[in-house]
């Protein structure tokens, strides 16, 4: 059995979701309230392939929201305590959603094995990071061409490029694109330094610098409230491809010739019944997804029960063969821009 | 899926970090102080337990001789946690213990005196067991040698015990759902008023209050869950202590 750990975009909608899943008293409840709450497996799914294999999962909310990343014991809490729940309902494979792995990887959980009488088993986990470095990937390439970029001529802009994500990002750009320079931009420099060494190449630049060359910009970076984006230095075309969370790049980067795709989504071949993805406002609910919870997915398919995607700066072009490989077969496809004859605004799926 | 992380959730890391690494100075005074309440309640709270299994055993007569054994384990743990104040020279405050049991106690005497077993059994094998699991997982990492390796073991007893009221429970459940529903509604709050009591007591002791509530919740829904309530008639039964 697979299983996703997800959370609500902010308090307001984690009520609203409480209401409508039945949580009523929950929904009632104030952020203090919400602290204290444990873990809730909300849903119970099944997902069939193209060839007719059927695996079934849970979504397991953690009843955490971004307004608890102030406070830290809170924070790491919800993140031990839903992968115990996770655990404990036998759940083989599961991914960490949102800021699940976010949080997990910034406050050093690994060291907290150990949650009440639990041992975690951290190969039942995935940040599913692989997955979505491998989707964007094939974002930026199928894209690009459609707006008559050509990747060959192109400059690609990575802010972000030292995370998890991000230097996967990278890596795959340069050994498999061709593009014509990959721009690297991150806040600390010598991380930028060592991932350019490991690359072999590539230019260290800063977001001012790097967006008016840039014919394509993947951000894997979450956006601080504050950053303002002039639009009007932007290249036009510009591929955006909102790869971070939450995604608010389309509120920031708007305007004619700039495209924003959401970034790292996937969407399935048929229709899934499950009421989660409506919450996490996917354009088509019953079919997109977050790319890290397909990973669980198709780990579960393929019947690889480990931690594939864990810790940082693992994530090596074999391993994105292996899952893209597993995506295509499986019957995920990388969101796209929809496209339209007089398209003049952004793209992204509202 | 991941990127990389907000400045804001960077900086808690590290000074949340630190926090949890120092213990409490367990010679001081004010340690000392809270120690002598905290204490007394964890030590009353194994005798009642003790009775209250004894009690329990009355009503489900052909239960009596397991009982028995959870009760005299109870002892034991008393015992172990009257050498924990010893050891830190503390004079366990009993009077204030007595009152602080004393509503729930009042309940667990009225539901016994009534023959209400599924009562008596959520009040001490299911809401008392999952707190007193809950607080000593949260003290034991912030506990002195001598008293961390007491709890530790006492840990794994308590398990055994809200086991036991899981069991019963859920090989009753069509008949006692009703009850088991009024009397949460009747002592979950009473508990969570317990916790706010000692508060700033368990503060000293490093014991976080949002923890402690927090971990008792998660172990409550977890026994509830076994014992085959839905996920949606647990959190109903919850927010009668989160709520209001």
């Amino acid at each position: 059995m697979f299983g996703l750990i997800g959370h609500s975009t902010n308090f307001e909608e984690a009520r609203a979701k409480a209401r409508s899943l039945g949580f009523e008293e929950f929904a009632e409840g104030n952020l203090d309230m919400w602290c204290s709450a444990p873990p809730q497996l909300v849903e119970r799914l099944e997902v069939t392939n193209p060839s007719g294999k059927k695996i079934e999962g849970a979504y397991i909310d953690s009843c955490f929201v971004p307004e608890m990343l102030s406070r830290f014991k809170t924070a790491r809490r919800k993140v031990l305590s839903a992968m115990e729940l996770a655990q404990k309902s036998g759940l083989d494979i599961t991914a960490l959603g949102g800021f699940t792995s976010i949080i997990f990887e910034n406050f050093n959980l690994l060291k907290e094995q150990q949650i009440r009488s639990t041992t975690l088993e951290w190969q039942r986990f995935t940040t599913g990071n692989t997955h979505t470095a491998w989707v964007i990937c094939r974002q930026v390439e199928t894209n690009a061409p459609r707006l008559g970029i050509d990747l060959r001529q192109a400059s690609v802009a990575v802010v972000g490029a030292t995370g998890d994500i991000g230097s996967a990002v990278c890596r795959w750009l340069s050994q498999r694109t061709g593009i014509k320079e990959l721009l690297l931009v991150a806040r600390q420099q010598q991380p930028l330094l060592d991932l350019q060494q490991e690359l072999g190449g590539g230019q260290i630049l800063s977001l001012e610098e790097a967006l008016p060359q840039a014919d394509v910009v993947v951000w894997v970076a979450s956006l601080p409230q504050t950053l303002s984006i002039d639009v009007d230095k932007l290249k036009s075309p510009c591929l955006m491809i909102d790869g971070g969370y939450p995604k608010n790049l389309d509120s920031k980067a708007n305007g004619a010739g700039i495209h924003v795709l959401k970034g790292g989504i996937v969407e399935f071949f048929s229709d899934i019944t499950w009421q989660m993805m409506e919450m996490a406002e996917m354009a088509n609910p019953s079919r997109q997804m977050f790319a890290c919870f397909a990973e669980a997915i198709l780990l579960e398919f393929e019947g690889i029960h480990t931690n594939f995607s864990w810790g940082r700066n693992n994530i090596s072009l074999d391993k994105m063969d292996l899952i893209g490989a597993a995506s295509l077969r499986h019957g995920f496809e990388a969101l796209s821009l929809s496209l339209q004859p007089d398209a003049s605004l952004a793209m992204a799926p509202a | 899926m991941a990127s990389i992380a907000a400045a804001s959730i960077a900086a808690p890391a590290v000074s949340g970090a630190s926090a949890t690494d120092q213990l409490p100075d367990f010679s001081s005074e004010l340690y000392k102080d809270a120690y002598s309440r905290i204490n007394a309640i964890v030590i009353e709270g194994e005798q009642e337990a003790h009775d209250n299994y004894l009690s329990i055993g009355t009503l489900i007569p052909d239960q009596a001789e397991e009982l028995g054994r959870l009760a005299r384990m109870e002892i034991k743990h008393m015992k172990g946690f009257t050498a924990c104040a010893n050891n830190l020279g503390v004079t366990a405050d009993m009077p204030f213990a007595k009152e602080f049991f004393a509503p729930l106690h009042g309940n667990f005497q009225t539901a016994l005196a009534e023959g209400k077993v599924v009562t008596c059994l959520l009040i001490q094998a299911i809401l008392i067991e999952a707190f007193a699991i809950s607080a000593y997982h949260i003290y034991i990492p912030v506990a002195d040698p001598f008293a961390r390796k007491i709890t530790e073991g006492v840990v794994k007893d308590e398990y055994t015990h809200l086991n036991y009221g899981q069991q019963w429970l859920k090989a009753n459940l069509e008949t006692c759902r009703e009850e088991l529903e009024q009397a949460n509604r009747a002592n979950l709050p009473l508990v969570r008023k317990m916790l706010e009591q000692v508060a700033s007591d368990a503060s000293v002791l490093q014991m976080d209050q949002e923890d402690l509530m927090a971990d008792f919740l998660s172990s409550y829904q977890e026994a509830l869950l076994d014992v085959g309530l839905t996920s949606r008639e647990i959190a109903r039964m919850a927010a009668a202590a989160l709520v209001g």
